[in-house]
C-alpha cells in the first residue's frame, strides 16, 4: 500500500507516492535521483547516507520517508551552487581529504551540520562530530585539517560579504 | 640522494585531486549508481550452516511470486566452475555459513528478498572443521571430498644454506606468532550489475582493482571472446589488495541477466557484506632465526599455517608473497619457508589490506625485538645493522636498483626522538619500531607485467589520456595527469584522464601488487613522450631549431637556448593538427618491465625492477585497568623512489597507518562454529576519529633509476610497518611480549597479569 507524501529536498517540494516502510535513503537515491547520497552498510553503522535534516546531521538509511514530511531535507547536491563549491566541499577537495570517495559526501555533511552550528570547532568537537562516519582510506587525518580549514573559509567569505 | 629543486614543474607539487569536485559534489559515479532501463534486482540464497549436505532445493512458490523473473539454482548452473574448487551453486553440499546455493531476479529488491526467502533448502548439518590443526588431523572430514586431504596447497621455498647458517649463528630463537582473521570493510559494499540480455555481450559494472582479469576469467567461463565482455569500472569504494579479480556475485548476475534477459544489479547488504568476502585468515607462524652476538642475522626459518577457509581463490598467492617476503628486509646468509594453505568450513578468505606480508612483518619484527632484548642490543641499531641496501641481492636473487631502508630508520628514529624515549619512558608507555619492503609491480601473475597508455592532444592544447589503471582512492589518475603533464610541459588540469571501461581503455594489468605509478606511470611517459615528439616538429620548424633543442615548460616551447621566444602549447598544438599534412596528435606508450617471473622450480629470480622501503617508530600509552592501548603518534618514513605527488604521498601513508593500527589493535572477525559473531560495523571493532595519532611524515626519495621521474610505490607498502612497530611499542609499554594480533584490551590485561612474573623487554 502506497502513500503519497511530500517532502522538501534542497528547497523544492516533491510529491511521491512511497510505501511506508521505505527508508528516505531510498526514496532519495530511486525516486528522486539524487543518488550523491550514497548508499553504505543501510543499517546506520557507517554514516555515509548522512544529509541534513532541520539542521541536524541524520542518517537517511534509518529514517522512514513518511516521517520526514514537513521537514526541510538538504542532500549533497543542495550546497553547492552551479559556479562554486561549497567552502566545506572547496576545503575537503584542497587538504586532499578525499580518496576514493564514497563516503565523502556523508562525511561533507556532517562536517557542514557541525560548521552551522559550530563555527570555530576545536579537535576534540571535529572528533566527535565525525565519530560516526567511517572513512577506511584517509585514516580521517586530512579529513580533520579539512574541517578545520573549513571553517577558515567560511570566516574568510563572511568578512568579504 | 641527488635532490634537484626546482627540476620539476608539476612532479613534486601538492596537488588536490583532479576529481575532487566530482568527489565531494556526489557526482561521482560509482556502480550502485547506475540504473539501467529494466534493470531487475538480485538475491542469493545462502548457507545457515558451516557444512552440510544439500538434501533438497524447493524453488516452486519463489517462482509463482509475482515479479519474479529469474530463479537460479545448479539445475541451471551446472558445473559453473566460478573457482579452481568452487562450484558457482551447490548441488550436494555446502562448506561454510554464506555459501552460494540459489538466486533469484525481481523488478525491486523488496520482491527479490521476499522471492529469496521462498525458496526452501533443506539440509542435513555435518560436523564442521574450523580451525587449521583441526583440518590437518588424519580422521578430519574432507572439506572437498574430491581431494586427498585438506592441504589446499603448500609451498617451500629454501635460498642459500640454511643448516650451515643456524650452525655458524651464535643464537637461535624459535617463537610462535598467531594473527585472527579480520575483515576489509569496505564503505562501498560488494556490488555489481550486470548486463547479458544479449547471448553475444556482457556488461559488468562493478568496484575492482583490475579490469583485466575479470575480463578474462569472464570470456573463459562463458565461452566468449575476452572484445565481447566490457568491464565498466566507474569508482571503486575501497580495495586494498581484496578487489583483484571477479567473485561468485559476479557470476551469479550474469546468469541471472543471461536467463531474464535483463540487467541485473545485486548489491549485498550489511548481513551480507562479512559472507562474501573476508580479509586474511588466522595466520600462525613458527619462526626460527638464527643471529650472532654483535646482531649479524644469519638465517630465517618460517613455518606457517595459512586458515584458507572454505574456497581458496587466489590465496596460493599469499603463501608466495610471504615466503619471499621474509629475505627481503634484512640481510640473511638463508631463508627457508613451508607455507600451508589449509582448508577449513570458514568463510573463504582472500587479502586483507597488505595481504599476508603485514602479517609476516608483525611476526619477523616482533621477533627481532625479542633478538634485540637477549643480545642487549636497541632495536634501531640491530635493524640498522643488518637493513639491505642499493645494489643488494638477496638470497632468492632479488636486487635493489634503489634503496631508502636505512635512510627511513636512521630518520624515523631520529624524528621521533627515539633516543630519549626507548627504555625511559614512564611505566605503560611505550616505543617501538618497524620496517617493511614491497615490490612495485612485477611479473609472476603473468610472464608479462604490461600496462599500455594512450594520449590525444587537441588543437586547445588539452590533453586526454586513456588509461586501464583503476583509480581506488590512492589518486593515481591524477599522479598519471601530473606524469603526462610534467612530460608534455602542459598542467595536470589540461588533462583529462579517461578510465574504467575496457572497450575504450588501454591494456593494463591494473591497479595490483603496487605497480600502479611505476609501471602504468612509465607506459604514461612513453605515450606523452610520444605525443611532444610529433608536436616539437611544427614547433621546431616554427622556431628554425632542431626538436631536439625544444624544451616543454608550464604551457610553452622554446628552445633551450633561447629562452625567450616561446610559443604557446595550444599554438604548437593547433599547428600540428592544422598544418597542411593535417596531422593528428596521438602519444601511444607501453611498459613491461625487463624482468622475468622467478623460476617455478628453485623460486629465484628478481620478478620486479623497483622495490619500496619505509619504517614507522610508534609511541602507545597503555591503560592498566581497561587494556585500552592508545596509539599516540606515529613517525612515518616511506622511501617512494620520488613523490608524483606529495598530498597524495601523506594520504596513503594516513591512511595505511590508520588501517594497521586497525589490525594491530582492533580488528577481529570472532567466530564461533565457522559463523562470524561481530558482522557489523558496530560489533567489529574499528578505529574511527577517536583513535586518530599524531603523525610526522617523513618521504625519502631514493630516486629509482627505472620509474618514472624516480618514483616507485606507496601502495601497501607502509602498513607492512605499520603493525609491528604498534605491537613492538605495546611489547614496550607493559615488557611482556605480544604475540598475538590484534592486541585487543583482553590479551593486553592478560599479559599485563603474566608480565608481574616475569619482564622480558624492560629492565
Amino acid at each position: 500500500m502506497k502513500k503519497i507524501i511530500t517532502l522538501e529536498v534542497n528547497g523544492d517540494l516533491h510529491e511521491v507516492a512511497v510505501a511506508v516502510h521505505q527508508t528516505l535513503l531510498e526514496v532519495l537515491r530511486d525516486k528522486l535521483g539524487l543518488t550523491g547520497t550514497k548508499r553504505g552498510c543501510a543499517v546506520g553503522t557507517c554514516g555515509v547516507c548522512t544529509v541534513i535534516i532541520d539542521g541536524k546531521a541524520m542518517l537517511a538509511c534509518l529514517l522512514l520517508a513518511v516521517e520526514c514530511q514537513g521537514r526541510s531535507i538538504t542532500t549533497i547536491e543542495g550546497i553547492s551552487s552551479a559556479d562554486e563549491l561549497h567552502p566545506v566541499q572547496q576545503a575537503f577537495v584542497d587538504q586532499g581529504a578525499i580518496q576514493c570517495g564514497f563516503c565523502t559526501p556523508g562525511i561533507v555533511m556532517t562536517s557542514k551540520a557541525l560548521l552551522d552550528k559550530t563555527p570555530r570547532p576545536d579537535d576534540e568537537q571535529i572528533r566527535e562530530a565525525l565519530a560516526g562516519t567511517f572513512c577506511r582510506c584517509t585514516g580521517h587525518i586530512k579529513i580533520m585539517e579539512a574541517v578545520k580549514t573549513a571553517s577558515q573559509y567560511e570566516r574568510a567569505e563572511k568578512k568579504s560579504d | 640522494m641527488t635532490k634537484r629543486p626546482g627540476r620539476f614543474s608539476v612532479i613534486g607539487t601538492r596537488r588536490p585531486r583532479l576529481d575532487g569536485p566530482l568527489k565531494v559534489t556526489g557526482r561521482s559515479q560509482f556502480t550502485d549508481d547506475i540504473v539501467l532501463p529494466g534493470m531487475l534486482h538480485g538475491k542469493i540464497v545462502r548457507s545457515p550452516i558451516a557444512r552440510g549436505r544439500i538434501l533438497n532445493i524447493d524453488t516452486a512458490r519463489a517462482e509463482r511470486l509475482p515479479g519474479v523473473k529469474a530463479v537460479l539454482t545448479h539445475r541451471d548452473a551446472g558445473d559453473f566452475m566460478a573457482g579452481p574448487d568452487l562450484f558457482l551453486l551447490k548441488q550436494e553440499q555446502v562448506n561454510f555459513f554464506g555459501d552460494e546455493v540459489a538466486a533469484v531476479a525481481a523488478i525491486d529488491e523488496d520482491t527479490a528478498a521476499e522471492a529469496a526467502e521462498l525458496i526452501t533448502v533443506e539440509y542435513e548439518p555435518l560436523p564442521p572443521v574450523l580451525s587449521v590443526q583441526q583440518a590437518l588431523t588424519a580422521d578430519a572430514p574432507l572439506i572437498h571430498t574430491y581431494q586427498d586431504s585438506n592441504q589446499a596447497d603448500e609451498i617451500r621455498m629454501d635460498f642459500g644454506d640454511a643448516d650451515k647458517a643456524f650452525r655458524e649463528a651464535e643464537h637461535v630463537r624459535t617463537d610462535t606468532f598467531t594473527v585472527h582473521p579480520n575483515h576489509s570493510c569496505y564503505s562501498e559494499h560488494h556490488v555489481v550489475l550486470a548486463d547479458y540480455s544479449l547471448p553475444d555481450k556482457l556488461t559488468i559494472w562493478t568496484p575492482i582493482q583490475s579490469s583485466l582479469f575479470i575480463q578474462m576469467n569472464m570470456a573463459f567461463k562463458f565461452g566468449l571472446p575476452v572484445s565481447s565482455i566490457r568491464i565498466m569500472n566507474l569508482n571503486t569504494g575501497g580495495a586494498f589488495c581484496g578487489r583483484g579479480g571477479e567473485k561468485p556475485h559476479h557470476y551469479i548476475a550474469a546468469l541471472l541477466s543471461r536467463k531474464a534477459g535483463k540487467p541485473v544489479k545485486i548489491q549485498c547488504t550489511a548481513a551480507e557484506e562479512f559472507l562474501v568476502y573476508r580479509g586474511g585468515g588466522t595466520h600462525t607462524f613458527t619462526l626460527k632465526t638464527g643471529v650472532m652476538q654483535d646482531g649479524t642475522l644469519k638465517a630465517v626459518d618460517t613455518d606457517l599455517l595459512l586458515d584458507c577457509g572454505a574456497y581458496m581463490d587466489t590465496q596460493f598467492i599469499v603463501l608466495r608473497f610471504i615466503g619471499f617476503s621474509q629475505q627481503m628486509l634484512y640481510k640473511l646468509d638463508a631463508s627457508r619457508f613451508r607455507g600451508q594453505l589449509v582448508y577449513t568450513n570458514n568463510p573463504p578468505y582472500v587479502f586483507h589490506h597488505g595481504t599476508g606480508m603485514v602479517a609476516l612483518r608483525f611476526a619477523l619484527g616482533s621477533q627481532l625485538d625479542l633478538i634485540a632484548c637477549d643480545l642487549d642490543i636497541d632495536p634501531v641499531e640491530l635493524r640498522v645493522k643488518n637493513a639491505v641496501d642499493k645494489n643488494y641481492t638477496t638470497p632468492s636473487k632479488i636486487h635493489y636498483a634503489s634503496c631508502g631502508l636505512k635512510e627511513c630508520i636512521k630518520k624515523a628514529a631520529s624524528k621521533s626522538g627515539w633516543k630519549k624515549k626507548y627504555k625511559k619512558l614512564p611505566p605503560l608507555q611505550g616505543i617501538g619500531i618497524g620496517c617493511g619492503v614491497i615490490r612495485s609491480g612485477g611479473k609472476g601473475m603473468m610472464d608479462h607485467d604490461t600496462s599500455a597508455a594512450v594520449i590525444n592532444v587537441g588543437e586547445d592544447g588539452k590533453a586526454t589520456l586513456f588509461t586501464g589503471l583503476p583509480d581506488m582512492g590512492q589518486g593515481s589518475h591524477t599522479a598519471m595527469a601530473m606524469i603526462a603533464a610534467e612530460t608534455l610541459g602542459i598542467l595536470p588540469e589540461d588533462i583529462r584522464v579517461i578510465a574504467g571501461d575496457t572497450d575504450v581503455a588501454p591494456f593494463d594489468m591494473g591497479a595490483i601488487a603496487q605497480r600502479g605509478t611505476f609501471t602504468t606511470g612509465n607506459a604514461v611517459k612513453q605515450a606523452s613522450l610520444d605525443a611532444r615528439r610529433q608536436i616539437a616538429k611544427a614547433a621546431a620548424a616554427q622556431l628554425g631549431v632542431k626538436p631536439t633543442q625544444l624544451v616543454f615548460n608550464n604551457r610553452s616551447v622554446y628552445a633551450r637556448e633561447a629562452p625567450d621566444r616561446t610559443i604557446p602549447f595550444e599554438d604548437a598544438a593547433y599547428s600540428t593538427l592544422h598544418s597542411i599534412e593535417g596531422r593528428y596528435v596521438t602519444g601511444k606508450g607501453f611498459y613491461n618491465p625487463p624482468t622475468q617471473a622467478v623460476d617455478t622450480q628453485t623460486m629465484q629470480g628478481n620478478p620486479a625492477l623497483a622495490y619500496s622501503f619505509g619504517a614507522q617508530v610508534a609511541e602507545v600509552e597503555v591503560d592498566p585497568e581497561t587494556g585500552i592501548v592508545k596509539l599516540l603518534k606515529m613517525t612515518v618514513a616511506h622511501d617512494v623512489g620520488r613523490a608524483i605527488n606529495p598530498l597524495a604521498v601523506e594520504g596513503q601513508l594516513d591512511g595505511q597507518v590508520f588501517s594497521g593500527m586497525g589490525q594491530a589493535l582492533f580488528e577481529e572477525c570472532i567466530m564461533q562454529d565457522g559463523q562470524t559473531l561481530n558482522p557489523t560495523f558496530l560489533d567489529y571493532r574499528l578505529p574511527r576519529t577517536f583513535e586518530i595519532p599524531e603523525m610526522k611524515h617523513i618521504i625519502v626519495e631514493s630516486i629509482d633509476p627505472y620509474g618514472p621521474f624516480g618514483a616507485k610505490e606507496v601502495g601497501q607498502g607502509p602498513i607492512q610497518c605499520t603493525t609491528q612497530a604498534i605491537a613492538n611499542a605495546v611489547s614496550n609499554a607493559i615488557g611482556y611480549p605480544l604475540t598475538e594480533l590484534p592486541i585487543t584490551p583482553e590479551r593486553v590485561l592478560a599479559a599485563l597479569r603474566q608480565s608481574g612474573e616475569i619482564a622480558i623487554l624492560k629492565d
